[in-house]
């Protein structure tokens, strides 16, 4: 098909506002009189709070409040995206390093300051739960009370929840290499550049909550129940986010902030750091077990699979997030038998929620570990061992589920092409692959109203957060595409829940899809109310608009609605629109004398239907490529055994700079239009991260010889696995 | 941040006058780029900051002068490695110049400030100390002069009285031919603080003398008379052998940056880099001599 | 002058004269999006270590949570907001815009800025230089190559 604007690099809708300093951010919205808040947090993993002092803080002058747990009274609302099981504030007990004891609210930032400094508070630190192991240990202190857990089989333990997944026999299965493994994959923190920050403000009786979140209209439903309001009366104004990831799906401190302002009636204001964001959310960390078996001729037979998840004191979405992750673990192959146990464990450590890939890097890095593995004992080529177990387009490969969507021994052939695969290699470097699947959007509920105005020009309303994916210009470019109007004459509105329609969700790598096939419908809507009116079905726009609104001025309104219904019974609760699929290849060098890594090419090669703009799609695989060189060299949390944070913040966490980033990197895709989404397109957000830490350990073996099976890949991990391998020799 | 108090003296009795006045209640202010990461963490707490840019008697540049080098104490990192006199004679002082912070921060940063806030790691220091730089502090009772090496009490502790300030760093210019180099060990390409730093510095006489950093409380300095480290016949396992003896000195120990191990066995494989570039260095110096 | 808990300031931002009071614990950068509502230049890290608020003072790029507002009396300040010319772009903005260097945007301001005085100083830069001049700017979307290719086209066209 041939196309106008479809599948042209347009530049970014909202980019001019961001080279020039305009473009509006949660931290740059200001209410007037507007009061101050700051957290007061203890600096310890878990503490019996056993007294607040406030007096000293309520006497610093320009202090208005000092909230804390005992201003509430039971039953105390709770909220989550699973179980309803965080408190707006700590009651009685901190559960991690950071949970707040107390919000000082004040008439300046500088007062607030100083009234959180003037609190004091009396504590009793207690043991915490900081690792998988103490998780596990029934000696440890349980981190959520039996009480609040209902039902729960596992009220008892640390465990929140198991899940079993999988098909065949693999008791039985026949196998000639059976290889057992366990691979650690570590907390991470999605350090979004913008830190959060958050306003409410109540007037009469609407609150109004300004912040940078991927789901404004999950926002709206806590705060209603916090409140007791109608979903009418809450407005949720979400600036497109300065970076998200996952990170900005679910309320952080906006129910606090809400419950205050709407006791003090005045707008509340609270902007963290950027380490301070570091104690508000992070990755799931993981450990798994594996014993995989595979026949001579490189076919996977079997995966047996334990995986421990940890995550916070409260769920957030991580059910969620080792549900799917665990579901599709085995990767794109097709395997015989399967059978997976997962568990999410609670901790006191940083609560986690969701980060791009979702469960999938977690996973990954032990299947495809395995597979190199494998394919070394078995004498096969690791890329020829992908393709010989990789379904074919139209096989089934998950026996609930969808068959294989796309062309993916293509992915392979192009990332293999665009490496240098069976080229000969420098003896110190290092080659290394993996693919990555992840399953999309289960559910969906996304809807979108175009405006034609008389005048030509349109206005798009939706509900999907532009995090810097480029929605509003893909969205633009499907309204310019299908009526004819101009890029720049299309206004596209998000981020205001009293203005744009529903929208489920900003997740999944899911609104070019679904928002995008709400969007082409609400075109279609436009387009068709265009023919009607046209006398001879040849008029241009402009003649039907003069024609239609010439005396009356008006406009037309065109409604589209993309919707996924829940499938009962299915394990994932629905079948996913479509598989997000990677190749990623490396080719790397190890300093043997100090363990560093230098990449020297990067390509990752993904299945994205079509890409609406090529460009956008670039951006996507360059930025996930170098989140996952961070995932995969550098980047963990690090919590000391009384499981105190000890690297909040960019000093000592450290992200990929300019000078981090491989020798050359490259991007391809293919493009067969076989995807769900308009044009054919399938969604292409996370799959650059999915297999990238993977394929760079599987480098690393291939250089050196030594298999590390955690990340990160820091210096001294690669140095103290190589001075043990020398020990060993 | 906490609130204090802001000063602005422009010449330096009002300096020191101020000094005198608040002691230990005062920060002084250059570049600000430690001070005020300390004060926005609330690590320090003060009652008067006292911005030193004003003061005609502190110089901001670099002075060369017979048989010394002058870094005045408002001399910014950045333009401090690009002095000629600098780049010619001091190169493991640019090479370390080079990567402190950012940009933006070498933009602001002082060789001074970067001495004075004596952290461990501060990458000007090792190669300041193996050059033998010294420390001029003045005083309204009058001036000393310090060896850098004898500087530092502890992390973020040095012999500087709370009324006293840091008027000039003097670096002896070489005698004869020098070579030398510095290098560390860091997380990640980028920006980043020292893992472990050194900085070698190899005479024509044959006395060597390496500082390392990140690996003790304070800088640690060790010298060599043997010759061995800077005659480039001498065999890589003597120089491993000399190395470890002047390795042993350092005591270093594990924390978010690093396990000790690593620190440990980085110092030689840093050691033995800055060794091989400073030799070169030195043989070059007296291949232009011959 | 004796030391003071509020400070009178004259600094000309982006060519305009401003004559304020500011706190004297107050940085460069709270003035900046506080006090005067140049809320172009970003807050993120606080601590130096991202660059999201860098700008130009005196034609120096320095981080603005790093400095006092205090300090700046006289200073002649450029921010994220003074490089347009009668509402065009600079072409390093746009370049900035089409060669695909600005994502999410909030690195971008602090970006634009340390480009913007690396070509001032270094108006042909070579990739290394590029990208050790960038190298105190985090970025968390774009892996960087949009934005040295930006810098790199900015500085050939000002070949012309």
């Amino acid at each position: 098909m041939s196309y106008s604007v479809i599948g042209s690099s347009v530049n970014r809708v909202g980019g001019r506002d961001r080279v020039t300093g305009r473009q509006v951010y949660s931290a740059d919205v200001s209410v007037a009189g507007t009061l101050h808040a700051k957290l007061v947090r203890v600096p310890c993993a878990r503490a019996r709070i056993v007294s607040i002092d406030k007096t000293g803080a309520l006497g610093v002058p320009g202090v208005r409040m000092v909230f804390s747990g005992e201003d509430l009274e039971p039953p105390y609302f709770r909220y989550g995206p699973v179980f309803a099981d965080k408190p707006i504030i700590a009651i009685g007990e901190t559960k991690y390093d950071g949970d707040p004891v107390a919000v000082v609210v004040a008439e300046t930032v500088d007062a607030a300051e100083a009234g959180a400094r003037a609190v004091e508070v009396q504590y009793e630190e207690l043991p915490a739960v900081v690792t998988i192991d103490q998780a596990l240990d029934p000696g440890m202190p349980l981190v959520q009370d039996p009480d609040t857990r209902g039902d729960s089989p596992f009220r008892d333990t640390n465990t929140l929840k198991e899940w079993r997944f999988g098909w065949g026999d693999v008791e039985t299965a026949s196998a000639d290499l059976v290889i057992e493994n366990e691979y650690s994959f570590p907390m991470i923190s999605q350090f979004a550049m913008e830190p959060f920050a958050f306003t409410a403000a109540p007037d009469h009786d609407v609150m109004t909550i300004y912040t940078s979140i991927q789901i404004p209209t999950k926002m709206q439903k806590t705060i209603a129940d916090l409140l007791g309001k109608p979903l009418s009366k809450v407005r949720v104004v979400a600036p497109d986010p300065g970076g998200a990831f996952g990170g900005k799906q679910h309320p952080k401190f906006e129910p606090v902030l809400a419950y205050i302002a709407e006791k003090l009636q005045r707008p509340v204001r609270l902007e963290l750091t950027l380490a301070e964001s570091f104690y508000a959310v992070r990755r799931t960390s993981a450990r798994v077990r594996v014993r995989s078996g595979f026949t001579r001729d490189g076919k996977v037979a079997f995966h047996d699979v334990n995986a421990d998840w940890l995550i916070g004191a409260y769920a957030d979405i991580t059910p969620r997030i080792v549900e799917k992750g665990s579901y599709a673990g085995g990767g794109p192959y097709v395997i015989p038998a399967v059978r997976i146990l997962s568990r999410a464990l609670l901790s006191h450590t940083t609560p986690p929620s969701a980060f791009r890939g979702f469960g999938v890097p977690q996973m990954n890095l032990a299947i495809e570990s395995q597979l190199d593995i494998a394919a070394k004992k078995l004498n096969i080529d690791p890329m020829e061992m992908r393709l010989r177990n990789i379904p074919r387009k139209g096989q089934n490969f998950l026996p609930d589920d969808p068959a294989c969507d796309g062309h993916w021994d293509q992915v392979i052939a192009r990332a293999a092409e665009n490496i240098g695969w069976n080229t000969p290699k420098e003896s110190n470097r290092g080659r290394g692959m993996a693919l990555g699947i992840k399953m999309s959007a289960t559910t969906a509920a996304s809807y979108s109203v175009v405006r034609l105005h008389a005048d030509g020009s349109a206005t798009l309303l939706c509900g999907t957060s532009d995090m810097g994916q480029g929605a509003r210009t893909v969205y633009a470019q499907i309204v310019s595409e299908e009526l004819g109007v101009p890029i720049e004459r299309i206004h596209v509105v998000m981020g205001d829940t009293s203005t744009v329609p529903f929208d489920l969700q900003t997740t999944a790598s899911r609104s070019t899809v679904y928002m995008g096939r709400a969007v082409y419908a609400a075109s279609q809507d436009v387009k068709r109310q265009l023919q009607e009116a046209s006398s001879q079905g040849s008029d241009s726009n402009e003649e039907i608009l003069k024609s239609l609104f010439g005396k009356v001025s008006g406009e037309i309104i065109g409604v589209g609605t993309a919707r996924a219904e829940k499938r009962d019974g299915h394990p994932l609760g629905g079948h996913t629109a479509f598989y997000e699929l990677v190749c990623t290849a490396v080719e790397i060098e190890v300093d043997r004398e100090t363990g560093g890594v230098t990449i020297h090419k990067l390509v990752t090669a993904g299945d994205v239907g079509k890409a609406l703009n090529p460009q956008h799609v670039h951006m996507q695989d360059d930025g996930a490529a170098v989140m996952g060189i961070g995932h995969a060299l550098m980047e963990h949390l690090i919590y000391d055994e009384r499981g105190r944070l000890r690297n909040a913040g960019a000093l000592d966490y450290r992200i990929p700079t300019t000078k981090d980033t491989p020798g050359k990197m490259v991007s391809v895709f293919v493009e067969n239009e076989d995807g769900p989404g308009p044009y054919g397109a399938k969604g292409c957000a996370e799959s650059g991260l999915l297999a990238i830490g993977t394929a760079i350990a599987n480098a690393v073996a291939d250089a050196t010889g030594v298999r590390i099976r955690e990340l990160p890949l820091t210096p001294e991990t690669i140095w103290s696995a190589l001075q043990e391998a020398g020990d060993r020799s | 941040m906490q609130s204090f108090k802001y000063a602005r003296p422009e010449s330096l009795p009002e300096l020191l006058e101020l000094l005198e006045k608040f002691r230990d209640r005062a920060r002084l202010i250059s570049g600000g780029t430690d001070l005020l990461v300390k004060l926005q963490h609330g690590n320090l707490a003060v009652e008067v900051v006292i911005d030193i840019k004003r003061v005609a008697e502190l110089s901001d540049r670099v002075v060369t002068t017979n048989g010394w080098v002058s870094i005045g104490p408002r001399a910014v990192i950045g333009r401090v490695v690009r002095h000629p006199g600098i780049e010619s004679a001091y190169p493991a002082l640019v090479e370390a110049g080079r990567i402190v912070g950012s940009v933006q921060i070498r933009n602001r940063a002082t060789v001074a400030g970067n001495i004075c806030t004596a952290s461990p790691a501060a990458d000007t220091v090792p190669p300041l100390c193996a050059y033998d730089a010294r420390i001029r502090l003045v005083s309204t009772e009058g001036s000393r002069e310090v060896p850098l090496r004898s500087f530092f009490v502890g992390p973020g502790k040095t012999v500087i009285a709370p009324n006293e300030v840091l008027a000039e760093i003097r670096v002896p210019a070489p005698h004869g031919a020098m070579g030398s180099s510095f290098d560390r060990i860091t997380r990640r390409r980028g920006v980043d603080l020292a893992t472990i730093n050194i900085a070698g510095v190899l005479h024509d006489n044959g006395t060597a003398v390496f500082a390392f950093g990140a690996v003790a409380p304070t800088v640690v300095v060790a010298e060599e008379t043997s010759g061995d480290l800077c005659d480039p016949t001498v065999s890589a396992d003597r120089v491993d052998e000399v190395l470890k003896t002047l390795l042993a000195t350092a005591r270093p120990i594990s924390d978010v940056r690093s396990s000790k191990e690593y620190r440990e066995a980085m110092l030689l494989v840093a050691a033995r880099r800055v060794q091989r570039t400073a030799l070169e260095r030195l043989t070059q110096a007296r291949g232009g001599r011959e | 002058m004796n030391e003071m808990t509020t400070v009178p300031i004259a600094v000309t931002i982006n060519q305009t004269r401003y004559d304020v009071e500011v706190k004297a614990h107050h940085t460069l950068l709270e003035v900046l999006r506080e006090q005067l509502h140049l809320t172009g230049t970003k807050r993120s890290c606080g601590e130096g270590e991202c660059g999201a608020c860098t700008v130009l003072v005196n034609g120096e790029a320095v981080n603005s949570c790093l400095v006092l507002a205090a300090e700046m009396d006289g200073a002649e300040i450029l921010t994220i907001e003074g490089l347009e010319r009668n509402g065009e772009l600079s072409p390093l903005q746009q370049a900035f815009l089409d060669r695909g260097a600005v994502q999410c945007g909030f690195c971008t301001p602090g970006m634009v800025m340390a480009a913007e005085y690396l070509l001032r100083t270094t108006p042909h830069p070579t990739e290394a230089e590029i990208r050790e001049g960038l190298s105190g700017n985090l970025c968390r979307c774009t892996g960087y190559e949009g934005i040295v290719e930006a810098v790199k086209h900015a500085g050939r066209e000002t070949d012309s």
